[in-house]
């Protein structure tokens, strides 16, 4: 029914926007593996990196598209570092009861108010940031477009750039030996609320820059980060909760299957909203079967 | 203890009193189905209430199962001849069920993976209610019968009032019964409560299963009390909401949440032309009482009124 080039094109698609995913993914699996939280607002925070873009493309005017995006992450690390030092610093600290479920809380209600001061500002209606850049690539009997490849390039590199900070720079190595053990680092003079506080502000400009990569590409509503933010769960669960290895690698598998799995569903419209339960099904099946995902320490 | 029961026994049947004449004051049809939608919520905040404020399991599924009841019974309404009343119980079962089945699976995951499941579930079913449009009309929404061939709002008071009084009462009586400290137990630490001889698997699978009921009840009544049920309640606002009126309201109180839910919901309704902001508010209200009020707003008058936990 389908023809070779029918996968061919699906399974660059998938690459393209798999990258995409694990860049956001790769925020979540920070955030988690130095704080032990998982962020319930990361969709809006992609969300709001979307939203930054476009607001100072085409609000401002004459401005290079690429800065929406490096605006939308700064604008991120603000918000994260804020709302950590406000909210959840006393459960670094050890002062509040049964933590796992305050910080739920807390970024399901930072995620609700973001979502919902964003449709009364900027109403519910779909917003999309202009392109990077005019057409697109063609070899053989794929096609992708120009803006595609430079979301997916550019989310390789910020990836790269993450990784190298995190094992060279002190401040990466100070990262991940909070997370491996904050009182022993904290015994080697490494203040582990700061550690904290640095993971939660990169851990939102990553997804911000997802966000705002993906904005010319599919617009954006306020509710955009919902999806977004239950594949990227399941990215970190597939990867491995903390992993960095998996939530790239489960970025890049989520973004295939996604893709290739819509051709198994003759009727598009089906295959089109079906395709987020595969990545349902891959979850559930991971958590049954290996709870701790392809890379994720054993607990 | 005696004041204790004096006490409590003053606050409920005040409380009761004063639903019960509600309609004899009010008027308007618009403010009685504020009410009625009040109600809804109070039961709603209740139900999550039960399950996370007690057993300790979050859960975002509480709106799926409202649904999953709601559309089996619309559906069942619609395609087979079976009596009303049957409709909403095989409804309320349905619900009862998944919850059985979700109660299961969260034996294997603990705090944030089971809210990371439920959360995937509850878009699950959302999607797939979206889709499959040839059976439930997708997004338009499902047309469901009506309670009651009337259009006085004042039946529909007295049903949801009923209902609610009796699940707060059976909730009630759950959570005070060594259940209720078995439940908690569980929220504690369960490895610890399975060691003092708690059988964690049952009684986990019991709140899941008591609390898809409740939201059971509540769908079936939302349905045919709107004539109308679309996926788009099913979104993940609808249940941020639930648990914010229960977290506002005190989320280990079981009446502190109720009420929570009542009260917040008229609060949203008489700010409504502020529109969207109002949300904003309610999303910011959220973060502040899980902040500095951890116990609620609520939880700590009702504990100093009464002088007991619940």
């Amino acid at each position: 029914m389908y023809g070779l080039d029918y996968f061919f094109m699906q399974g660059a698609n998938g690459l393209v926007i798999g990258c995409l995913y694990a860049l956001m993914a790769l925020g979540l699996t920070l955030i988690f593996s130095v704080l032990k939280v998982v962020n319930f607002a990361h969709g809006e925070f992609y969300m709001i990196g979307g939203y930054m873009s476009y607001f100072l493309v085409t609000l401002v005017g004459g401005v290079n598209p690429f800065l929406g995006v490096l605006f939308g992450m700064v604008v991120l690390l603000v918000i994260g570092s804020t709302f950590d030092y406000l909210f959840l610093r006393p459960m670094h600290r050890g002062e509040v009861d049964r933590p796992g479920e305050y910080a739920i809380l807390l970024t399901f209600g930072l995620s609700f108010f973001l979502q919902n001061l964003v449709l009364a500002v900027a109403g519910p209606f779909p917003h999309r940031t202009p392109s990077f850049m005019e057409g697109g690539v063609r070899i053989g009997a794929i096609s992708i477009s120009a803006d595609r490849l430079i979301a997916a390039g550019l989310a390789l590199a910020l990836m790269l750039a993450l990784l190298t900070f995190i094992k060279l720079s002190w401040t990466g190595m100070a990262m991940r030996a909070v997370s491996q053990d904050q009182d022993a680092a904290s015994v080697a003079g490494i203040n582990p609320l700061r550690m904290s506080n640095i993971a939660f502000a990169i851990g939102a400009a990553l997804a911000g820059a997802s966000g705002a990569l993906i904005a010319p590409i599919f617009g954006i509503v306020p509710d955009v980060g919902v999806l977004p933010s239950i594949r990227s769960f399941i990215i970190v669960v597939l990867g491995g909760m903390g992993s960095i290895k998996g939530a790239i690698l489960g970025g890049i598998i989520i973004g295939l299957v996604e893709s290739m799995g819509a051709a198994f569903i003759p009727d598009m419209s089906r295959a089109l909203a079906y395709r987020q339960l595969y990545g349902l099904m891959i979850f559930v099946i991971v958590l049954l079967f290996r709870p701790r995902g392809l890379f994720g320490e054993a607990q | 203890m005696k004041h204790i029961g004096l006490r409590k026994g003053i606050l409920f049947v005040g409380l009761i009193l004063g639903g019960a004449l509600v309609p004899v004051f009010v008027e308007s049809s618009y403010w009685l189905h504020v009410f009625t939608m009040a109600y809804f919520y109070g039961l709603m905040a209740a139900t999550w209430s039960f399950l996370d404020g007690y057993a300790g399991q979050f859960s975002f599924a509480n709106i799926a199962l409202l649904l999953i009841a709601g559309y089996t019974s619309a559906l069942l309404a619609k395609h087979t001849g079976l009596p009303f009343l049957l409709n909403l119980i095989i409804g309320i079962i349905a619900s009862g069920v998944i919850g059985l089945f979700i109660g299961y699976l969260c034996l294997r995951f603990k705090g944030a993976y089971l809210a990371l499941f439920t959360i995937a579930f509850s878009e699950g079913i959302r999607i797939i209610i979206n889709t499959e449009h040839q059976v439930t009309r997708g997004p338009a929404g499902l047309h469901a019968d009506a309670f009651f061939d009337t259009t006085s709002k004042v039946p529909y008071y007295y049903l949801i009032f009923i209902i609610l009084v009796i699940s707060i009462f059976i909730m009630y009586r759950i959570l005070r019964s060594k259940w209720g400290l078995f439940f908690m137990a569980i929220r504690e630490d369960d490895e610890v409560a399975s060691a003092l001889g708690v059988n964690i698997v049952r009684y986990k699978i019991i709140a899941f299963v008591v609390t898809s009921i409740f939201c059971g009840v509540a769908g079936v009544f939302y349905t045919h009390f709107n004539q109308m049920l679309t996926p788009n309640f099913g979104e993940i606002a609808t249940m941020g909401l639930v648990i914010g009126m229960a977290i506002i309201g005190g989320v280990e109180n079981l009446i502190a949440a109720m009420l929570g839910g009542i009260l917040l919901e008229f609060g949203l309704e008489s700010l409504r032309e502020l529109g969207a902001w109002r949300m904003v508010a309610f999303g910011g209200l959220l973060m502040i009482v899980v902040r500095f009020a951890r116990n609620g707003l609520l939880a700590p008058l009702y504990r100093k009124l009464i002088g007991e936990e619940l």
